[in-house]
């Protein structure tokens, strides 16, 4: 992966981070502000609903009241407190005041507890009012929750309890209203809230007991989803403490329900349970703005992290820009190309290293001059301790035949001719010596420049084993086998095939000089990216490693009567195809040429461009 | 002075009563208006489908005639017949008709009109017109065919082949509206004389609070009085005037009591119902509490059944049996009272460990029936049997002891629990004058009159 990616990559994951973490942050606060929310609309719900109870409750105990003080209930209280009054003409009483007071029960009850008229369930006249004992102590209490049996049910009411005391013997009046349908209808509920009340008159729950004003209209609790409540109710009636509790209506998040579940408590001492109120908060909205939210932010989001990536891959690029320049300058150094520059603009830390960069490779050049330069002094050295060293073997017989003529012209005239003759053959044949040494120096300097075309190296290599193959075996030589090792799928390759053959023979002569007593010698050629191996193997003598260094300095020679310039010419033959070279030997283990050579001409001709000036040229 | 104090004495006191008497003497003319509850469909007196009420017989009465007629006490007057004759083992009985009777339509009454209206009312009888008689034969001894043909539904009618009946009462049909309104004009012609009424206008399906009112207004001159009403009304001071209790209100058991246990409950029941708390309250005293199928006045023996509560003993036998079923009561749904009385009983079978539900099915378990008894005891006692699903009682010596063992072999069955006898109840104007039902709750109209208004 490129740097500017990398980059691209780590912009673009620290944004999507960085959204995500908004995204969450935001959803966590809103999920808080919601819940907070939603908490104090219950909150306010129940303390409406306390309200109201308490309202209806007065208004309750207030219509009560007026039915103690009405004319028909001071006229019978008046009536029953004679002796001889009966009570059973005043049994419609409860049924008719009621009506006109808005009472849903209404019950008159004598002294003793027994009822005299009775609204909601007129024919139990006479019967005892169940739970006197405790109303009768309620006189001018607030309003109060209780249980009423009727004929066919039992149902909730609120109640209040006043006497009247005309007589001796008081009348009480004990009146309420039905906690139903219409009570909870009745209840002004914010939006997407409402109110159901369970009469806890059964020792397992039970949907029948369930009272929901919205019954009958969608989306009411029906029978089957009022199970869902169940457990809120069950552990109300277990704690008798409020709870809450979400109920989920559906598998859509929006029709989940935060159902509060306040007990209501009856009178006496034992305060016993009768009814629960659960104030629900419809979530729909909640999830609904939770979903705005998230969508939008997905949105929001997704259009941020694709214009940060547009902007970081903006940012990345001209960030990298310069990094590239740096790389690709880097790789021409590496390439050789040691002049390679970079541009320099502004004054940051790339722009450092640009300057950086160019001082070095400005350095690099200088040094490579000087080393140029020492290599060219040390080449002239070599070259002239080499000439010095070739000339001087043929000149010293050139000295000693001179001499020799000249004495033999001083001492003895006869033998002057004769010594004139073979003198004269030796000068001739040292003259003939200094001649081929300038020659080698001449061909050596004037090695030509490759003329590229379609070379098939396997046919190169095969006419090169053809070439040798009578040397290989010539008589009185111990045999050299020679082996081809070819790869068939190698192709042709952009090369000179006069100079790649020169090259590859000089090799085998090498190691055919380095073989005195038989071996092998192995050609081999393969393929790898891009490149093909040649490799010329002998099983000789092999080379030190400080041979294996100087190899290839021109006029370098380990042999008696080398010139040094064999394998200089085949590494300056491999170098203008645009190849190596390189030898891997060990003494006694033979060595190995290896020659890597492009494929692909265009390789062949940037590096010839980029390529110093050959020292065979020089 | 003194001379001429006592002739002016005299003289004033003659004038006075001359007034008096000028201020009751009869007056022809005016309009009655009644206010009723019921709505008859029809008024032909052998129609079955129709309800037995009050309200119908009076109806009933106004429009037809019957042969004979039966006073409150048992005594058998002439009506369309002049006479009756029964052959030895009162098998065969002998009607002679009153001549000149012609019914509304003009169509003179005769033998065979008679004849065919009676064979129509009663199907299984042998009824023949022998020259201006009619003869009723019967395999059985039946002592009671006199009172029988006193019943309204055994009224003589003449049916045209539209349906239409006509009959010869002392009123005839003017115009009727059914449901709604009916109105009867004076026969001028009638054989016992003219009424004194020009014509009574009936508007019915008016409930008892409708009917109050119409009378409070001067709309209706003669409305009915619910039982629970009387004590108000009479409070209130309307003329009231009852009939004597000759409706039973009692609780109707759908079936038959199968096993001992059954019966043991329905007795628990019968002994567990308050009779005479809910009479005091709820019927505001008025009827009578009934353990027996037939009124005291009219058996003579009625206070034998005891209509006392017996809670503890309801208790026992309830505990003697294991499982106690959930009865359903019925009751009509348009009678405000019932409905309170069914509740009433429900709570009184809590107290007895019973179980009772009042319920608005078609098949209860229980129903608060109203049965309107007749003026005999045996065709009242057959008139019971006939609801509960028993056979008449057969007569046989007649005795009060024989009406006795029949009336208690019917409450042995446990099919029915008799729980009050109730009057007919009515209120009239003051206007209304020589106005009295009669003991089994006849109007009567044909001797009433309306007073003028005084200018």
């Amino acid at each position: 992966m490129t740097f500017r990616r990398k980059l691209l990559a780590l912009f673009s994951l620290t944004v999507f981070l960085s959204v995500t973490l908004v995204a969450w942050l935001v959803s966590a606060m809103t999920r808080r502000a919601f819940d907070k929310a939603d908490s104090n609309r219950t909150a306010a719900l129940v303390t409406q609903f306390q309200r109201e109870f308490e309202r209806q409750g007065a208004e309750v105990a207030h219509q009560v009241e007026a039915v103690a003080a009405s004319d028909a209930v001071t006229r019978m209280a008046t009536m029953l407190n004679r002796a001889s009054t009966d009570s059973s003409g005043y049994f419609e009483l409860a049924k008719s005041l009621a009506d006109g007071y808005r009472l849903d029960f209404l019950e008159f009850v004598d002294a003793r507890g027994n009822i005299i008229s009775s609204a909601q369930w007129p024919a139990k006249f006479g019967y005892p009012e169940a739970t006197f004992v405790n109303l009768s102590s309620s006189d001018q209490q607030p309003a109060f929750l209780k249980q009423e049996e009727l004929q066919d049910s039992t149902t909730l009411g609120l109640f209040a309890v006043r006497a009247s005391h005309v007589g001796d013997r008081p009348i009480y009046i004990i009146g309420g209203r039905r906690l139903d349908k219409n009570f909870l209808s009745g209840l002004v509920s914010p939006a997407d809230s409402r109110a159901l009340l369970y009469q806890n008159r059964a020792d397992r729950f039970s949907s029948d007991l369930l009272v929901d004003p919205a019954a009958g209209n969608a989306p009411a609790v029906t029978t089957r989803s009022a199970d869902k409540l169940a457990p809120l109710i069950q552990a109300v009636r277990q704690s008798n403490q409020e709870m809450a509790v979400l109920i989920h209506w559906s598998a859509d998040q929006a029709d989940d329900e935060l159902f509060h579940a306040v007990p209501l408590r009856g009178t006496g001492t034992e305060r016993p349970l009768l009814g629960i109120l659960l104030v629900g908060n419809s979530r729909r909205s909640y999830v609904e703005l939770k979903r705005y939210i998230r969508d939008t932010a997905l949105a929001v989001g997704g259009g941020g992290i694709v214009l940060a990536i547009f902007l970081s891959s903006w940012a990345a690029a001209r960030v990298t820009r310069r990094i590239e320049q740096l790389a690709l300058a880097s790789q021409q150094v590496t390439a050789g190309n040691w002049n390679a520059r970079v541009e320099v603009s502004g004054g940051d830390e790339v722009a450092q290293l640009a300057e950086s960069f160019n001082r070095m490779t400005a350095e690099l050049m200088n040094q490579k001059e000087r080393l140029v330069q020492a290599e060219r002094v040390a080449a002239w050295r070599e070259l002239a301790r080499r000439l010095a060293h070739e000339l001087k073997n043929p000149l010293f017989p050139l000295q000693l035949t001179v001499e020799n003529l000249l004495r033999a012209r001083q001492s003895d005239s006869n033998q002057f001719d004769e010594v004139f003759r073979e003198s004269a053959r030796t000068l001739l044949a040292e003259l003939s010596n200094l001649k081929g040494i300038i020659g080698r120096f001449s061909e050596f300097s004037k090695m030509p420049q490759p003329q590229l075309q379609s070379v098939q190296v396997n046919d190169v290599l095969r006419a090169i084993a053809q070439l040798f193959q009578a040397q290989l075996r010539a008589p009185g030589h111990p045999p050299i086998a020679c082996h081809l090792e070819l790869d068939e799928q190698l192709g042709a390759i952009p090369a000179d095939p006069e100079l790649l053959h020169r090259a590859l023979s000089n090799l085998v002569l090498n190691a055919m000089d380095a073989m005195p007593n038989g071996g092998a010698l192995t050609l081999r050629s393969r393929g790898a990216n891009g490149k093909i191996i040649i490799e010329v193997a002998d099983t000789g003598s092999g080379l030190t490693l400080e041979e294996c260094e100087r190899i290839f300095t021109p006029y370098y020679t380990s042999k008696q009567h080398g010139t040094g310039l064999g394998l200089a010419i085949v590494q300056s033959v491999v170098s203008d195809h645009g190849g190596r070279i390189g030898v891997r030997s060990q003494p006694g283990r033979g060595t190995k040429f290896i020659i890597e050579l492009p494929r692909n001409p265009d390789t062949l001709r940037s590096v010839s461009a980029a390529s110093p000036v050959s020292p065979g040229k020089g | 002075m003194k001379r001429f104090a006592w002739p002016s004495l005299v003289i004033s006191s003659l004038l006075t009563v001359t007034l008096a008497a000028a201020g009751t003497r009869p007056q022809y003319g005016g309009t009655l208006h009644v206010a009723m509850r019921v709505a008859p469909a029809t008024f032909d007196p052998s129609d079955n489908t129709q309800p037995d009420s009050f309200t119908r017989r009076n109806l009933t009465l106004l429009i037809f005639e019957t042969l004979l007629t039966i006073d409150s006490a048992g005594r058998v007057h002439p009506a369309l017949a002049l006479s009756c004759q029964a052959a030895p083992g009162n098998q065969r009985w002998q009607f002679r008709l009153r001549r000149d009777v012609k019914f509304h339509d003009g169509t003179p009454l005769t033998a065979e009109i008679a004849a065919a209206s009676l064979r129509a009312a009663n199907p299984s009888w042998k009824v023949f017109a022998d020259g201006d008689s009619v003869v009723i034969e019967s395999e059985a001894v039946d002592p009671e065919l006199p009172a029988e043909l006193a019943l309204p539904r055994n009224a003589i009618a003449r049916r045209s082949p539209d349906g239409k009946a006509s009959g010869t009462g002392p009123f005839r049909i003017v115009d009727w509206q059914p449901g709604k309104k009916l109105t009867l004009a004076a026969e001028e012609n009638y054989w016992g004389g003219r009424p004194f009424l020009n014509a009574v206008e009936i508007e019915m399906g008016k409930t008892y609070h409708d009917q109050a009112i119409a009378l409070e207004l001067g709309r209706a001159d003669l409305v009915e009085v619910a039982p629970e009403q009387v004590h108000r009304a009479s409070m209130d001071g309307r003329h009231v005037s009852s009939s004597e209790p000759m409706e039973l209100v009692a609780l109707l058991f759908a079936r038959e009591a199968k096993t001992s246990e059954e019966k043991l409950l329905r007795e628990a029941l019968a002994l567990s119902v308050e009779r005479a708390s809910m009479r005091s309250v709820l019927l505001q005293g008025a009827g009578q509490p009934a353990a027996g199928i037939l009124p005291t006045w009219m058996s003579g023996y009625g206070f034998v059944f005891s209509a006392e509560t017996d809670l503890p003993r309801a208790r026992r036998l309830r505990e003697q049996v294991r499982a106690v079923p959930t009865w359903t009561i019925a009751y009509d749904p348009s009678d405000p009272v019932a409905r309170l009385l069914a509740e009433r009983v429900a709570l009184n079978a809590r107290d007895a460990g019973l179980s009772l539900q009042p319920a608005a099915t078609t098949s209860p378990d229980i129903r608060l029936v109203r049965i309107l008894l007749a003026s005999d005891p045996w065709i009242a006692l057959a008139q019971a049997g006939s609801v509960i699903g028993l056979p008449a009682p057969k007569i046989n010596a007649g005795s009060a002891e024989d009406l006795y063992s029949a009336e208690q072999a019917m409450l042995a069955t446990r099919r029915l629990i008799p729980l009050f006898h109730l009057p007919a109840t009515y209120a009239a104007a003051g206007s209304l004058k020589n106005w009295t039902p009669g003991p089994d709750g006849r109007w009567n109209l044909a001797d009433a009159w309306l007073e003028s208004e005084k200018p």
